[in-house]
This record gives C-alpha cells, structure tokens and sequence, in this order.
C-alpha cells in the first residue's frame, strides 16, 4: 500500500472549482447554475 | 548586498486542450490586472491525456464518445455548458472545429518559447489556436507555423520538435506535478507556498495575490530591524 500524496502547498479558494482531470473535464454544479441564471437574465433582456 | 525581488512567482500547471485551463487563465489574468503589484508567471507542462494519437480522427465529441462512452447528446450538452462558460470570460470556444490530439509537441514549443522570453504569448497563442481558431497544435509543422506568427523562428521550431530537445523539460514539469500531488489542472502556486486549484473566480486569485504580498511586505520590514 502507498501512502497518498499530500500537497506541499496550503491551499486556499473554493475546492469545487472546475478543473481537467485526467482526460475528463467536468464541470461543478454551480457553474452550471450560473449559465442557467445567464440565460435566465438574457431572457429577461 | 543581496537583492531580493519583490515579484510574486506563480507557476501554473496546464494542457493545450484543458477548456478549464484557458478560462481559469483568463480569470487569473483580470486578477493580475487589478493587482497594484509585479506578478512574474511560469508555466509548466501536464499532459492530461498523453496516450492521445496525434493524428486522432475526430473531435472532442468523438474522443468522448468513444474514450468515455458518453452518447453524443451528453457531449453536446456538455460543450455546449462549456462554451458558455467560457464566453462569459469572452472566450468564444468553437468546439465544432476543435481538433482533438496529443500535446506533448505543443508543450516542447512552449519550453522552447520560454527559451526565447516568449512563454506567455506562445501559451496565449496555442490555446486560442485549439479552442477559438480551429487550427491543430499536435503537429509540428502546424506548431511551427503557429510559433512563426508570433516572430519565433520556424525552421528552429522545425528542428527542436524534431530533436525532441525540450521533451526531457516537459517530462520534468509532469514529475513535478505528480511529486505535488497535482492530479488536476489548471494548478497554480503563488510563492511556493499557495496552492489554488482549478478556474477560480477572479477575486480568489486576487486574495491570494494581497495576502502573499502582504507577507512578501511583512518579510521586507523584519529584514530592515
């Protein structure tokens, strides 16, 4: 058994942010809520 | 006397065809913009998928579809979300004519950019020719028209991608990550000490951005007692 990796760095901001990891990119439920209020803005427009 | 540089170092870990990477750089960059400060920015190699052939035939949808079994219709949504993400950064992601492939040459052309001081505008470059422009950046004469563009020298280009020269530099960015646990990208390291992963919101970057320097001014006053 390996011991997991442990990051040198303090790390800071939100843990949920998107990133690619792997060959697979995905993206965090917020974000997806935040296009949803985009088009529910630009509707409004 | 020793001189001491007030720049704030960040390296930053990312792929060609990271969709994350090059929103996440935007948001960093209008961080960096509204900092009252010297930020000084390297980018280091992380292949996230380096069993990709060059030469794929096919799109991202297709790499998906195949690689991950996503039905086509899932992709689609998928993009499509991306996409709008990304104009929201004033990024106009043309997926339709994205070319998947392997970014192992891209990144050689990024060490070798480095070498010459233009790092930045090749990475810059690079990632608007895979996400905006359609162009492909997994073979070497297309990376060496693409370093042309920005005044780099094509036939040097042609001859370093060709000798591998700067293979070992990207091997060693990607070791690097792994050694700090860096499974994910984009990754960015502020002084060596703060860790910020993914396409964060500018206002985490520029927290970052005034608390290390806040620090780097503490340090100055302490060395002047």
């Amino acid at each position: 058994m390996t011991d997991p990796i442990t990051s040198p760095f303090t790390m800071v901001g939100d843990p949920t942010a998107a990133v690619c990891d792997g060959d697979f990119c995905e993206i965090p439920d917020h974000h997806e809520q935040a296009i949803i209020n985009r088009r529910l803005d630009e509707d409004a427009v | 006397m020793v001189y001491v540089s007030n720049a704030i170092k960040v390296d930053i870990w990312s792929d060609v065809q990271c969709p994350w990477c090059y929103i996440g750089k935007r948001k960093f960059e209008t961080a960096v913009a509204g900092f009252d400060g010297e930020v000084d920015v390297e980018y280091h190699s992380f292949e996230l998928a380096p069993d990709t052939p060059v030469d794929f035939d096919g799109s991202p949808k297709d790499y998906l579809a195949q690689r991950k079994g996503i039905s086509p219709d899932q992709v689609d949504q998928m993009l499509e979300r991306v996409t709008g993400i990304a104009a929201s950064v004033g990024l106009e992601y043309d997926y339709d004519h994205v070319h998947q492939t392997n970014t192992v040459k891209a990144h050689e052309l990024i060490h070798y950019a480095k070498s010459k001081g233009r790092q930045l505008d090749m990475t810059e470059r690079l990632l608007k020719a895979y996400f905006v422009d359609g162009r492909h950046v997994g073979r070497i004469e297309d990376l060496a028209d693409l370093a042309a563009e920005i005044g780099l020298d094509r036939a040097e280009v042609v001859q370093v991608l060709t000798a591998n020269t700067y293979l070992a530099d990207v091997k060693a960015d990607v070791a690097q990550a792994a050694e700090y646990g860096i499974s994910g990208v984009p990754f960015f390291v502020f002084d060596e000490k703060y860790g910020v992963s993914g396409a964060q919101d500018p206002a985490t970057f520029a927290n970052v951005l005034a608390q290390v320097a806040s620090e780097k001014a503490g340090a100055g006053q302490e060395s002047t007692k």
